[in-house]
């Protein structure tokens, strides 16, 4: 009888183990991903900043030579003010976005100036802005995948009564929206 | 992912200490032979043992910190600059973001034939080397493919239980070898002076010798596959989930399949390539049993279904 009430607790005792360490695992893995989304995010920071950097001077090589371009690279300088500002992950791929479309028009502009693309300094950026938007691409890739791990742990069972109780939020995936390809493409022939 | 890690580290203490358990032995066995051949009461045997034990270990440490740099140093492998190819570190550069990895050094082999194959102990020390023919014959999607590749057997380990492999079973077939031609040429001669049991004994040490001649180059290739074929669709599949891209590294495959051949390659190295670097040579020789790499026909076939005939050629 004793022994049999010895059993029984040692039985229970060991699941309860069973049950908080497992708890335990959860939780600390939630925590790591959400530590790696956001260091992944930091990646995409750095990455960001680099352009940042970039556009001033390439807006200054531009003006050099099509100071009458003023529109489009007003709104370069715009779009690039707002990603700065950028509060949430929304409003960063926004103003992301905005920044690729306006660099796509800037470059565009600079077909109708041949000395424009003849110049070093300006082929140069070009090259170092394609090496960095190649590189916002993918570590955005990375920032999504880790988002959708840590999304995933948070809305599946167990991970969703965790998520609850720790008030362990989900994330905003990283979003490209394609605005210039969804508008018509304009050609004029003159 | 984190089970191939965790058995991939496993697998490497598990090598290290069969290497030190060897080398240990061999130690024993030569201290014993000695005791029996030049004293009765001496204690070499003991002596060497422990001797042996010592060197096994320093050899264990410095070739998880060095092996890296021998397997480079072996293959005639040096770093390659950001201004010489700038087209490689793009691609190696943006894809290890991509797979959340710190970027590999880089380096290069001047060789035409097209090969490539990564080295190092952890991530933080990867290295990625690529052939000088695979550099300047694949177009920017394939040696994408090549390299998120390589990033996998970075990422999971599998470089630091390849290169290891090739120090200490390296070093295993080695010392079997001098302790057999010693052996043979050595010792064979004088024996036959001293007592009829030495000659006993010394037919005993040649059996053995014998034995462990024959024995070692099939347990360096079992573990050589043991380690090699299933990985390299490892890395396929999760490589193609880092570069979005399968059909690059399938392309490629195809083309490197052509000529893979790598001069500076040797048996010890062989596992580590991403394609037989011995080419269409070793097929004729051994057959598909002992191949280091699965058939290039299926990798490519299973890319190929992953990327449901997107841009393959």
């Amino acid at each position: 009888m004793v022994t049999g009430v010895i059993v029984l607790i040692a039985v229970l005792g060991g699941l309860v183990l069973l049950v908080i360490l497992t708890g335990v695992g959860i939780y600390n893995s939630i925590v790591s991903l959400r530590n790696m989304v956001d260091n992944s995010w930091h990646q995409i920071d750095v990455q960001l900043r680099k352009r940042y950097d970039l556009i001033p001077n390439l807006v200054e090589t531009v003006k050099g030579y099509a100071k009458h371009e003023r529109e489009t690279l007003e709104n370069v300088i715009s779009a690039r003010k707002m990603g700065i500002d950028a509060k949430t992950v929304k409003e960063q791929a926004k103003a992301e976005n905005m920044i690729t479309d306006t660099l796509k028009s800037l470059f565009a502009l600079s077909e109708n100036y041949p000395n424009l693309k003849a110049d070093q300094h300006f082929s140069k950026l070009m090259e170092q802005l394609n090496g960095i938007e190649s590189n916002i691409a993918y570590s955005r890739q990375f920032y999504n995948d880790m988002v959708m791990k840590l999304n995933t742990r948070i809305q599946t069972f167990p991970g969703n009564i965790f998520a609850r109780i720790f008030n362990f939020k989900i994330r905003d995936y990283f979003e490209i929206e394609e605005a210039a390809a969804r508008e018509p493409v304009k050609v004029k022939f003159e | 992912m984190y089970e191939q890690i965790a058995s991939n580290r496993a697998k490497t203490v598990f090598i290290i200490i069969g290497f030190v358990i060897f080398i240990t032995a061999i130690g024993f066995a030569v201290g014993y032979y000695i005791d029996y051949r030049y004293g009765i009461n001496s204690n070499y045997s003991i002596l060497l043992m422990v001797f042996a034990l010592i060197l096994a270990i320093i050899m264990s440490f410095s070739s998880y910190y060095y092996s890296d740099k021998i397997v480079l140093a072996l293959t005639r492998a040096r770093p390659i600059s950001r201004e010489e190819n700038p087209r490689v570190y793009y691609a190696v550069e943006g894809l290890s973001i991509a797979a959340g990895l710190p970027m590999p050094r880089i380096y290069t082999i001047d060789d035409d034939g097209m090969n490539a194959f990564a080295t190092g102990r952890n991530p933080q020390n990867g290295v990625m080397v690529f052939t000088r023919g695979l550099l300047d014959n694949l177009n920017d999607e394939e040696l994408k493919g090549v390299v998120s590749h390589e990033l996998s057997h970075i990422k999971n380990y599998d470089i630091l239980l390849g290169t290891i492999v090739v120090i200490l079973v390296g070093m295993v077939t080695i010392i079997s070898h001098i302790i057999l031609r010693s052996f043979i040429f050595g010792g064979g001669g004088r024996k036959s002076s001293k007592s009829s049991g030495g000659g006993i004994l010394t037919l005993i040490f040649l059996v053995v010798g014998i034995a462990l001649l024959i024995l070692s180059p099939i347990i360096a290739t079992l573990i050589r596959l043991a380690i090699s074929r299933n990985r390299e669709f490892l890395a396929d599949s999760t490589g193609a989930l880092v570069s979005r891209y399968p059909a690059g590294l399938a392309n490629a495959l195809r083309k490197i399949s052509q000529h893979s051949e790598v001069r500076t390659a040797s048996n010890a190295t062989a596992h580590l390539f991403i394609s037989n670097p011995f080419g269409s040579r070793s097929k004729a020789m051994l057959g598909n049993l002992f191949n280091t790499h699965p058939p290039t026909e299926e990798r490519i076939k299973r890319l190929e279904s992953m990327s449901l005939g997107v841009g393959v050629k």
